[in-house]
């Protein structure tokens, strides 16, 4: 039944839908402009459970894919192409969405963690029309993101979510807001001119494809997932050097490492990770809870989806280098963790380490890792937003998350700390959470071929126990400080996030085969590749 | 097939679990009615536990094993099982057992708790994860039970979550046993990418290891076994990870007695015992655990003569207790290291309950301010003496019976590791000795009212003193040299049996005379003065800093890395940031730059272009080249 709508693209313009409905209410009308908004956060959910519910792994996601032709520019015969044998050439661009194990994971992580920041959102006190708006468009630009299948429409997705991040940062965060702001754009604009570059690369080598038609063959020349990806694992393309498909080994190194970088910034890999401290410490919680609920991930996906699949002979050259990286990262950001004073700094940090474990996930090139890496992702995903989500809660509160400042919470705010507790529980990998299925699946996976690295990166956990229990600790047990013996704990509407993500942290974690079920033959094509290579 | 008890094994975690549940949800509401239904959920465990045993006893039962598939990526295949064997039941009998006296005791030692249901949440909780690490049938499984009771042990440790002294030792015991975890964690992934199959269940970790076949090299197989033990050493409060168990005792005395005397603290012994086959395929491994195990037995007993908190005394006393048991493992034998667990879960849950019925009475843990006791509190002193003769090894308390089978191992295997056993048995009745004189003897030191306000615990809390203390005295006739019943029935061989004369006589002579020095010492002299004050000597200071090991991590481990941390914290700001500010800095100079170009100036706009065109053309003319 799904099938027969274009449900992708419903599900990724609702929102957008939502903005301009949410542009169209007066400005007075708070309480309104909230419901819309969050009605038009929980449609996309639902679709997306609804999606969930009728993806079958074996058969994969072709039912749902879509395609329209939206540019076609014929290009000029005289411009080097005319001995390809082709009678005409054009580029185009197309409107292809798709969906697969590997998005489908993230798109249900977006519908989850948007929702639950659309409704901790109350901790949002001004300019709340603006605000709906932006917040509405960025989930189309997140859905847009994770669905695409032509490079160009990625770029467009990718290029939307950054704008409403923007503003979202610059006018609803803390202090220092606006610095976060340009910070954050700085960085992300400059990943883009990578991914760019990158994506030009590709488009312009191995972006062809010939139709036949009455009047003789036509060349296209696009940017479609499917093309690419078939004209990549070519081998005749590969090595044929007339081909016009013939990317040479330099162009895919090239690419190769914008992408790591485009994507690095993103995820963020060290030593580019310094924009998103500033974002996590500034931003408000429901923007943070997005920020590093979803957009980080989109880093991960990025690699993966690009990286792995379309250049796994670059990814398998690089395995080493992506696992040091990962670990450097697990173990840089949990040491600095342990030295923060600042929780939202301590969270920050711990996004850093954990984001290491992803990409420990993808350079192990086994299945079990890069399935670790999503499940990574996603779990991460749903921790850190639940974190953020009790970062407002208590800031809103206490007026401070310093370390240093609190105590003893626990004596007036028992509920907060028990989830906050819980959670910093399923951040250090507590079996029975979803934290350590992400972990344990990643370092499973590269354990068979760098065993020293996971011995080195597993101190990491190490550590994660040392700054998740130094915070949470100093934060709710204890004696309580007089000034905040008047502090009550949450209102029903921001329990009912924290709830709804708690348990979805414990399912994920009892019971993780509804998530790797999902994504079982996603990878096949990508392990055959990669396994033709250590045969050739 | 016949329908058996075992099938059902897995009710027995389900209970408590449901118990948690709904505790959990209900939250501080259920208030006192929520320690019954915890107490309810605990005893249906136990009587499934006990019908399972039965079943076994006639030691026709085959071994029982089910599985579902946890997780599934590609080829890999994770399973979550349980497994029913005689050394499984045994244990399930042990912990339903010892966790039901507990609910009940605690039932009177918690009520004027405004948190009680979350108290018996967490003991649920603690026992379902410690009932799924005992049925366990891989070692995944058993890690994922293995984490969870850590994380109980720690939540029940820091439950007066207001004290700093609780927060810090919850704190400690977390991260200090996460050190043996991460050595387990590893072990299971050696073993899963060496394993024919990536198989990771006991069954065919036996048919690898025992058939002695060369499926996994000798030098890896040291280092899992050692891998292994890491982790049992992290649990079992083995030296040098034993620094967080004394700290525990900050919990609630009923969870010292459940978690960190009975049940929780063997873990690390039942580990080792679970996977003995690779232990067996590796001397090294063997003799580190025989090491290891007789130091720490001395090691523990040695400082536990010098402290004054009743219940840190009991706990190095655990400490102690559990060395011997490594030490019986390492000498290769797995009855006495269970036998001696099955013992010690009874004697010491006792010691600790009773103790806990003398700080409940006068709200104090410090033996200095107790004494004369005895008389005020008749049932605690009696099972408490009967507890510290079983803990002395004096016949016929089972401990003795226990004891007498390690060291008769130990003996097998060295005389060395035999000698520490005993000097360390000698040191163990003497601090009994100390405890129980200083305690129940004597004048009363401490506060006159606390004293004159003492008074008898309730029935609630002495029934399951006097439970356990019938068990400490008869639980050691299931295997004595004459018939070693409980040795055949867990390894399902006939063993032989015989006295050795030597053991016997070295062991409880050793202990005797611990006895009388503790008499000397303490009983007969204690009314006239504070004792402790007598010799503080150069040496009693260093047993009361407990050998300065904390001291010693805090020089090498924890300043070090908040110092590394401070100066990475340094690095990130000053160079990883500055490079992007100077970066940054340097385009907006660009921009500035080009923005004071742009003034207006017709000259300054054809300078750029000729710059432009310059540039173009080398780029040009250099792309050929490129």
């Amino acid at each position: 039944m799904l099938e027969d709508i274009p449900v992708l693209s419903i599900l990724t313009f609702l929102p957008l839908l939502g903005t301009l409905i949410t542009l169209l209410l007066p400005q007075s009308r708070v309480r309104f402009i909230r419901g819309t908004a969050i009605a038009f956060t929980f449609l996309p959910l639902l679709l997306a459970i609804a999606l969930y519910v009728s993806y079958e792994p074996i058969v994969g996601g072709g039912a749902f894919a879509e395609k329209l032709t939206w540019l076609s520019i014929p290009l000029n015969t005289e411009a080097g192409l005319a001995d390809k044998g082709a009678t005409s050439y054009r580029l185009l661009f197309d409107y292809r969405m798709g969906v697969d194990g590997l998005s489908l994971p993230l798109v249900l992580l977006t519908g989850a963690v948007a929702s639950m920041a659309s409704l901790a959102s109350v901790y949002i006190r001004k300019r709340w029309k603006l605000y709906y708006a932006l917040f509405l468009l960025l989930q189309t630009g997140m859905y847009g993101v994770f669905l695409a299948r032509d490079l160009t429409l990625f770029f467009i997705f990718f290029e939307l979510t950054l704008i409403p991040m923007f503003f979202l940062i610059g006018i609803w965060g803390y202090f220092g807001r606006e610095q976060a702001a340009n910070r954050f754009l700085v960085y992300n604009g400059l990943g883009s001119a990578f991914m760019l570059l990158a994506f030009l690369i590709l488009i312009a080598t191995a972006g062809f494809s010939a139709t036949e038609t009455a009047s003789g063959t036509t060349l296209s020349f696009s940017g479609s997932y499917e093309v690419l990806l078939a004209n990549l694992a070519d081998p005749n393309a590969a090595v044929n050097q007339d081909s016009i498909m013939y990317l040479s080994d330099n162009l895919k190194w090239t690419a190769f490492i914008l992408l790591v970088i485009a994507f690095g910034i993103k995820l963020p890999i060290f030593p580019f990770h310094t924009w998103m401290l500033k974002v996590h410490a500034e931003a408000a919680p429901p923007v943070v809870m997005i920020h590093s609920g979803i957009l980080l991930k989109m880093g991960a996906y990025g690699l993966l989806r690009f990286g792995a699949f379309l250049l796994p002979g670059q990814l398998q050259s690089w395995a080493p280098v992506l696992a040091t990286l990962g670990v450097i990262n697990i173990v840089y950001g949990a040491i600095l963790a342990c030295a923060q004073k600042e929780f939202k700094l301590v969270l920050a940090y711990s996004s850093i380490s954990h984001m290491g474990i992803v990409l420990l996930g993808i350079a192990s090139l086994n299945e079990a890792g890069f399935e670790g890496a999503v499940f990574q992702s996603v779990s991460h995903g749903l921790i850190s937003a639940l974190l953020f989500l009790i970062v407002g809660s208590l800031h809103e509160r206490a007026e401070t998350t310093r370390i240093d400042e609190l105590g003893g919470l626990a004596s007036v705010v028992p509920f907060t700390s028990g989830i906050l507790l819980t959670a910093g529980l399923a951040s250090l990998g507590l079996p029975g959470l979803s934290g350590f299925v992400g972990e344990f699946l990643s370092f499973l996976g590269l354990f068979d071929s760098y065993p020293w690295l996971v011995a080195v990166g597993v101190l990491g956990l190490l550590f994660a126990a040392v700054y998740v229990l130094r915070s949470v600790l100093s934060m709710t047990y204890g004696p309580l400080p007089d000034r905040f013996a008047a502090i009550r704990d949450v209102r029903f509407v921001e329990a009912l996030p924290m709830i709804a993500l708690t348990a979805l942290i414990v399912l994920l974690g009892v019971y993780p085969a509804l998530m790797t079920d999902m994504m079982s033959h996603s990878f096949d094509g990508l392990l055959k590749l990669l396994q033709s290579k250590v045969g050739g | 097939m016949d329908i058996t008890f075992a099938q059902y094994a897995w009710f027995a975690p389900l209970f408590p679990l449901a118990a948690f549940a709904i505790l959990t949800a209900m939250g501080r509401g259920l208030g006192r009615a929520g320690a019954w239904v915890a107490t309810a959920a605990s005893l249906l465990s136990f009587l499934l536990s006990l019908l399972i045993a039965i079943e076994r006893l006639g030691g026709t039962a085959e071994d029982y094993t089910g599985r579902i598939e946890w997780l599934r990526a590609g080829s890999i295949m994770l399973h979550a099982g349980y497994e029913v064997t005689n050394l499984t039941s045994l244990m399930l009998v042990i912990v339903t057992f010892v966790a039901l006296l507990v609910n009940l005791y605690s039932i009177g030692y918690m009520k004027d708790d405004e948190r009680i249901s979350v108290f018996f949440g967490y003991v649920a909780l603690f026992t379902a994860s410690m009932l799924g690490l005992v049925l366990a049938d891989n070692l995944l499984t058993l890690y994922i039970c293995w984490e969870l009771v850590g994380v109980c042990s720690f939540l029940l440790i820091g439950f007066w979550f207001r004290k700093p002294e609780a927060r810090a030792a919850a704190k400690k015991a977390f991260i200090v046993t996460r050190i043996g975890d991460l050595g387990l964690l590893l072990a299971i992934l050696l073993l899963y990418w060496n394993m024919p199959n990536h198989a990771l269940d006991f069954t065919s970790l036996y048919n690898v290891f025992h058939s002695q076949s060369d499926t996994l090299s000798a030098s890896l197989t040291t280092l899992i076994a050692l891998l292994i033990f890491l982790g049992a050493v992290g649990k079992s409060g083995q030296f040098p990870l034993h620094v967080w168990l004394p700290d525990a005792m900050e919990g609630p005395t009923p969870i010292s007695a459940l978690i960190h005397a009975a049940t929780m603290v063997a873990a690390g012994v039942y580990l080792v015992v679970r996977t003995f086959d690779i232990f067996e395929a590796s001397q090294a491994a063997l003799a580190a655990v025989a090491i290891v195990g007789a130091f720490t037995a001395i090691f523990a007993a040695v400082i536990g003569l010098a402290q004054n908190d009743i219940k840190r005394v009991l706990a190095y006393s655990t400490v102690s207790q559990l060395g011997y048991m490594m030490l019986a493992l390492g000498a290769g034998s797995t009855a006495a290291a269970t036998f001696h667990l099955f013992t010690h879960a009874f004697f010491k849950a006792l010691l600790f309950l009773a103790a806990g019925s003398v700080i409940h009475a006068i709200h104090t843990q410090d033996i200095r301010e107790m004494g004369g006791l005895g008389r005020r509190m008749k049932i605690t002193a009696w099972t408490f003496g009967i507890g510290a003769l079983a803990l002395s090894g004096i016949p016929p308390f089972s401990g003795f019976w226990s004891k007498d089978a390690v060291l008769a191992a130990a003996l097998d295997e060295s005389p060395w590791l035999f000698a520490v056993g005993v000097v360390a048995a000698f040191f163990t009745a003497l601090y009994m000795a100390r405890l129980f004189f200083l305690v129940f003897f004597g004048a009363p030191r401490g506060d006159a009212k606390a004293y004159a306000h003492a008074k008898k615990s309730p029935a609630v809390m002495t029934v399951p003193l006097v439970i356990l203390a019938v068990l400490a005295l008869l639980a050691g006739f299931v295997e004595t040299p004459w018939n070693e019943w409980l040795g055949s029935w867990l390894s399902g061989e006939e063993e032989e049996g015989g006295i050795n004369g030597l053991v016997v006589i070295a062991s409880v002579g050793a202990s005797l005379l611990g006895l009388y020095l503790g008499w000397l010492f303490y009983g007969r002299r204690s009314s006239s003065g504070n004792p402790a004050a007598e010799k503080a000597s150069g040496l009693r200071r260093i047993l009361e800093r407990k050998f300065y090991v904390d001291e010693l991590y805090e020089l090498a481990f924890v300043r070090p890395l908040a110092a590394l941390g401070r100066g990475l914290d340094a690095f990130d700001r000053v160079v990883v940031d500055g490079a992007v500010r100077l970066a940054g800095r340097s385009v907006q100079a660009a921009g500035k730059l080009n923005t004071r170009l742009l003034n207006g100036q017709i000259q300054a706009y054809a300078l750029c272009a000729l710059l432009g065109a310059v540039l173009l053309i080398l780029a040009i003319a250099g792309r050929r080249f490129w």
